[in-house]
């Protein structure tokens, strides 16, 4: 068999076949689904036990604001009267307080002054500090009443209407000219999940799976089996099957995680008709049918499809898989490389302290240039070969020209190269040097002599 | 000759590692190579391996240069024993052998007979950080061996064995001589260069400073000492004097005493080694 294609089964089986990669494979989607899913829907179907009680005093005449306290999931509103009703100057709120909580258990206590509509502004006691939903929902109740109240105050007819149709929603629809002037709508917003998704991923990739090929290299090295290898095999061919062998590994992984989450996601999906049949029936019930159809032919509805479909997802996805390659070969090869001039991972710091720099540099500047993926921040950061991965992805469903794109890869592909021949010139030095620890200009001279 | 090395030099930034070294294993020998720590044995193995390239100076297989791929039919032990701890013992062998060219089920067939040899069968499917360490060697020995390369290169191989194995790795070394291998061996231990050496290279210095058949050489070291025996049960030594010879000695020693035996003394290659690489550092 092949030396590299050994390396590369080697370092694959070994890596596939260890407990903490079966481990976390597995547990991660099951992991991200009960925290971005179950657990929400659980904490949502929790109720707190006992709705509080909440003590209301209206000091306006027949106290019309009480009343309009509806309760809500967590708050029961109790109103109370005042007992000093006749000189609202007197009154003491804390001596209310405590007349009620003789008779029940009293969270809180609002006091809604007289002559609210005029002065809106209300009081809410209490011994603890106050739950921000509360506030909100006395808040609204009032807010809405005080507004009926006024609006009604002026007497005019249909007011209510005149002032909704005062206050415009302004909607926009994006349409994208192609060559030939044919029109299809665009949405940026999409655009700009679509691609932070695609950088956040080449980030963490290339930095796990570059820390993975580090430490690698460094256990080969302290095992001192590397000299043994070396002796049966060309070090460029043991660094390249390492690289290979490692993204093969994390392409396996991102595999499983999403067939994992498509399989979770599809037994929640039919659990949850199972749980509740009248959802499977109502699929299936050819008048819900015909409204989704409705529905399609919907301006709004096939407003969205048409924006998902504008997306050019081929060309993205080719482009993503390019550049994911390219920028792994990169960073992966340099990680190789600062891994064969240490003796334990813990020194190699000085060494992936600048890579880390760059990558976070490169995850920043992309998040920057969503704002402007035309600007010359963009283009700059996309061509230079050291962050292009990554701003590249946020540039990428706002269709660019072939030329920027072609010699943007041009370049990350040349300098890839570039860096892996000049990694595997230190590492064939590097992985036999032991015991001192090397200056980057010591590691300049192995490149120079090797 | 199997392997022949000629007027090899090697620098590693201004330090001088290798200096005109040349040395030659014919087939069937065992070779050693010796010299006290920071002599350049390591440096002139790797270059042998060709894992570093000598800056002038030739290696010859045959009496043709070496090539990449002749590397492949070289077995190496370095000093520094070095597997993958987390791999298993039988996968480890079978991984090494197959970089070095061997089908997998030669490969297979040929680990079996060895884990059998060394009693290291039931342990083929546990992992390297389960064995002690001189199991962990006695796997290095078959990883190296395995391919039965016509030229074995050993680098301290008796380091970490206790004597009973010690004596189980002697014997597969002679064994392996006795099958036609060149072995290049290098060490510290000099009674097993007594015991199983035909020919030695001494370093010092990244220089030859002794090279030939160990028993010219302790021929050559020698102080002119017997060791004599007396019929009334004494023993001592007995320093020839100037232009005397044995003959001479033992007649007149024989007069003055009843000798019951008498043997001449030859330097151990221990007091060789000591001596030569002292007046060597003087020079």
């Amino acid at each position: 068999m092949n030396k590299l294609l050994l390396i590369i089964q080697r370092e694959y089986v070994q890596m596939v076949c260890k407990k903490s990669f079966i481990i976390t494979t597995l547990l991660v989607p099951v992991l991200s689904i009960v925290l971005c899913i179950v657990l929400p829907v659980m904490l949502a179907e929790v109720k707190s036990e006992e709705k509080k009680n909440v003590a209301v005093v209206d000091q306006n005449p027949d106290a019309p604001y009480a009343r309009l306290l509806a309760d809500t999931d967590d708050f029961h509103f109790v109103g109370v009267t005042d007992a000093n009703e006749e000189d609202a100057s007197e009154f003491d709120a804390f001596s209310v307080y405590e007349a009620e909580k003789n008779n029940q258990e009293i969270y809180a206590l609002v006091v809604i002054p007289n002559r609210f509509a005029d002065n809106p502004t209300y009081n809410i006691y209490s011994e603890k500090s106050v739950n921000g939903n509360l506030e909100r929902s006395v808040t609204n109740s009032l807010q809405d009443a005080v507004r009926a109240q006024r609006i009604e105050s002026y007497g005019i007819d249909s007011l209510e209407n005149i002032i909704n149709y005062c206050n415009p929603h302004i909607q926009s629809t994006n349409i994208k000219w192609s060559d030939s002037g044919e029109e299809s709508l665009s949405s940026a917003d999409l655009s700009m999940i679509l691609g932070f998704v695609l950088s956040m991923l080449t980030y963490m990739f290339v930095i796990i799976y570059g820390a993975m090929i580090m430490n690698s290299v460094v256990e080969e090295k302290t095992n001192r089996i590397v000299e043994v290898i070396v002796s049966t095999c060309k070090p460029m061919q043991l660094m390249m099957g390492k690289i290979v062998g490692v993204a093969l590994v994390g392409l396996t992984q991102l595999f499983i995680w999403g067939l994992l989450i498509g399989i979770i996601g599809t037994i929640f999906g039919v659990s949850a008709l199972a749980a509740r049949p009248e959802l499977a029936q109502a699929a299936t019930d050819p008048a819900v049918a015909q409204t989704m159809q409705e529905l399609q032919s919907n301006s709004e509805m096939s407003k969205i499809v048409q924006m998902i479909l504008s997306v050019n997802y081929m060309q993205i996805f080719v482009c993503f898989i390019l550049y994911f390659i390219g920028g792994y070969l990169l960073y992966a090869s340099l990680f190789a490389a600062f891994g064969s001039a240490v003796d334990q991972a813990s020194d190699a710091s000085q060494f992936t302290a600048p890579i880390m720099m760059i990558m976070i540099f490169a995850l920043y500047a992309g998040m920057f240039c969503m704002n402007n993926p035309d600007g010359p921040l963009a283009f700059w950061c996309s061509m230079i070969p050291f962050t292009s991965p990554v701003v590249m992805m946020i540039r990428l469903p706002y269709d660019l020209p072939w030329y920027e794109l072609a010699g943007s890869l041009a370049l990350l592909f040349a300098t890839a190269f570039g860096i892996i021949w000049l990694s595997s010139r230190i590492y064939r030095t590097g992985i036999l040097m032991y015991g001192r620890k090397f200056s980057l200009k010591e590691i300049f001279r192995w490149i120079r002599n090797s | 000759m199997y392997i022949e090395v000629k007027d090899v030099c090697k620098q590693y930034s201004g330090h001088v590692a290798v200096d005109h070294v040349s040395l030659s294993v014919p087939d069937g020998c065992i070779y050693g190579l010796l010299g006290p720590n920071g002599a350049g044995k390591t440096s002139l193995i790797r270059i042998i391996n060709r894992i570093t390239h000598a800056d002038s100076g030739e290696v010859l297989l045959h009496g043709r240069p070496m090539t990449d791929d002749d590397v492949r039919s070289i077995g190496y032990m370095p000093e520094e024993r070095g597997l993958y701890k987390k791999m298993k013992v039988g996968d480890q062998i079978l991984y090494l052998a197959q970089l070095r060219g061997m089908k997998r089920k030669d490969a297979e067939q040929a680990m079996n007979v060895w884990l059998e040899r060394f009693e290291l069968t039931e342990w083929k499917n546990k992992k390297l950080e389960q064995l002690s360490k001189g199991m962990a060697q006695k796997v290095q020995f078959i990883a190296t061996v395995i391919h039965r390369p016509p030229l074995l290169i050993f680098d301290e191989p008796f380091s970490g064995f206790d004597p009973v194995n010690a004596d189980i790795l002697k014997k597969e070394i002679l064994r392996l001589r006795d099958e036609g291998a060149a072995i290049l061996f290098s060490t510290h231990n000099m009674s097993s260069v007594e015991e199983i050496c035909e020919n030695i290279t001494l370093i010092n210095h990244a220089k030859v400073v002794l090279q030939g058949r160990v028993s010219d050489i302790r021929q050559q070291f020698k102080k002119n000492i017997l060791e004599v025996n007396t019929a009334d049960g004494q023993a001592f030594n007995y320093t020839l004097q100037n232009g005397e010879t044995m003959h001479d000695a033992i007649a007149r020693l024989n007069k003055e005493y009843q000798l019951t035996g008498f043997r001449e003394i030859l330097p151990s290659m221990h007091e060789v080694f000591v001596e030569s690489v002292k007046s060597s550092n003087y020079e």
